[in-house]
């Protein structure tokens, strides 16, 4: 049953997942609290056509990646503060993200079945340098946890309050919106672009309905992106599907399921 | 008195994109004042909170706070789905006087809990925050602002949705903090209980007034402040004051 583990890719793979499990885990809550869910996913979306470049020109996809989510973060904190809704705007950068991507990939470099690829991930591709960036995103997102974390806390129980409002809100809250775009880089080859967010946000919310606690909602969110990682990648080897698409069924059918018994044991809540 | 006024204004305009949302606003608070606020919504009030915490500066003429400021605001929705007990809201306040990279520690909670304490919450501190009454809630929040050591107290309508118990047990919380020489300023729809503390600031995106409720608070002041939404109760000497959802 477990022998797809003996295999040196999904090996790769596994350890790949594991280590995304801390940035995605601790992350996950955050973007929770902050109401970031739909950012986090647009910010995956829009590191589309930054894939497609790299692959098209030949340079490093994580960068291509990363310029693309960087561009993407500045360009909707930008707008956002004008008069359209929060929302709107990340849709509409979305869009602009998703269109640019096709017509680079279908009408530019004929990428063709890369693009499978670069949305729903691939275990084939992990490679050490993948390996390498995850784990900088693990250690840069428990450092930023360990020290900022409270002001991320603060700043989103109480927007108002003052010294949430300050210049110094504002970095730790680009430093959110940077570890989020370096860790949806970082998950990128395993789970592709349109994915991300069933490892950040899916175990995340789980996690929540089963406690009332950061530190033990963060120790659950972590643990649950193991799991269902983990299961994930067996099941994307057993069934040959994407590793990204195969996690997102096995995240959302934990919701689920822990929503249903929580559900018949009465009451349930998401932050 | 006015020497050590914990805030002076006078002649001061706040608003946003240059443009005044309240202007000639003249008053002080002293230590151990009980101020109410008035007005309408959309009348200035959160506008004046704002201008008093630091986050919007004066437009035109002076403001002086002269002592550190807490604002204790209303829940708002998320906050009751938030993660966190009543001693982790408490403790937030001790963030803004620690480094940014330290959390606080064993001694900011234990000052977190004797605040508690103080509000009559001792033993609810590992309660869930949204678990708690309204009334309970409005409790942690002052307690957060007395980790912060504000000797200034700015209330957003702190008695909005209480039941009568909770809203006596409240008023009863702004008297003892008044009496430890703390200024204490309640935005309120609520005239009875406006009558009952030291001062009254009466906005409608001007100063209409301000001063002693009993020299302050006439017929005209009130309809100046909030138009035509006074109202007499039939069958007896009171006035009520129409809710904005009512209009």
């Amino acid at each position: 049953m477990l022998e797809p583990f003996q295999l040196p890719f999904v090996q790769r793979g596994l350890i790949e997942v594991l280590l995304l499990a801390v940035p995605a885990g601790l992350l996950g809550t955050w973007i929770v609290l902050r109401g970031l869910a739909f950012f986090s996913h647009a910010v995956g979306t829009a590191t589309f056509p930054g894939l497609v470049l790299a692959d098209g020109l030949g340079f490093a996809a994580p960068l291509g990646a990363f310029g693309a989510a960087v561009a993407f973060s500045t360009g909707a904190t930008a707008l956002r503060g004008r008069r359209s809704g929060q929302d709107a705007v990340v849709a509409l950068v979305l869009v602009a993200c998703l269109a640019a991507g096709v017509i680079l990939a279908s009408d530019v470099f004929g990428s063709g079945a890369n693009v499978e690829t670069l949305l729903f991930g691939s275990l084939l591709l992990v490679d050490r340098a993948d390996l390498l960036l995850a784990a900088a995103a693990a250690a840069a997102t428990l450092l930023a946890n360990l020290l900022i974390g409270q002001h991320w806390l603060r700043a989103g129980f109480d927007p108002t309050l003052a010294g949430s409002t300050g210049p110094s809100q504002r970095i730790f809250d680009a430093v959110l919106l940077g570890l989020v775009a370096l860790a949806t880089v970082a998950a990128l080859t395993v789970v592709g672009a349109l994915l991300v967010a069933a490892l950040f946000v899916v175990p995340a919310i789980t996690a929540r309905l089963l406690t009332e606690r950061l530190l033990s909602w963060q120790l659950l969110s972590v643990g649950l992106v193991a799991l269902e990682g983990t299961v994930g990648l067996w099941l994307s080897v057993k069934t040959n599907a994407p590793p990204g698409a195969t996690i997102a069924c096995v995240a959302g059918a934990t919701f689920a399921l822990v929503a249903m018994v929580r559900g018949l044991a009465g009451g349930v809540a998401v932050a | 008195m006015r020497s050590e006024a914990l805030i002076e204004a006078s002649g001061l305009a706040v608003g946003y994109d240059g443009e005044a949302a309240i202007s000639a606003v003249d008053f002080s608070l002293a230590p151990g004042e009980r101020m109410a606020l008035l007005g309408p919504n959309g009348g200035g009030k959160t506008t004046l909170l704002r201008a008093l915490l630091g986050e919007l500066r004066p437009l035109a003429g002076q403001l002086r706070v002269g002592a550190r400021c807490a604002t204790v605001p209303q829940t708002e929705r998320s906050q009751l789905d938030y993660p966190v007990s009543a001693l982790d809201v408490a403790a937030m306040g001790a963030l803004s006087r620690l480094p940014w990279w330290r959390r606080p520690g064993r001694r900011e909670r234990a000052v977190a809990s004797e605040a508690l304490h103080k509000v009559g919450l001792g033993d609810l501190a590992q309660e869930t925050f949204g678990k708690l009454s309204g009334g309970q809630r409005q409790r942690v929040l002052i307690a957060r602002s007395l980790v912060q050591d504000a000797q200034i107290l700015l209330l957003d309508e702190p008695f909005s949705g209480l039941d009568r118990p909770s809203s006596e047990g409240l008023e009863a919380l702004v008297d003892s903090l008044a009496a430890e020489r703390r200024g204490v300023m309640i935005a309120t729809h609520d005239l009875e209980q406006a009558r009952r503390w030291d001062s009254v600031l009466c906005l409608n995106r001007t100063q209409v007034a301000a001063g002693p409720p009993e020299e302050v608070l006439d017929l005209a002041v009130l309809e100046a402040t909030y138009g035509g939404a006074i109202v007499e109760l039939p069958g007896s000497d009171s006035r009520a004051i129409l809710p904005p959802h009512h209009h």
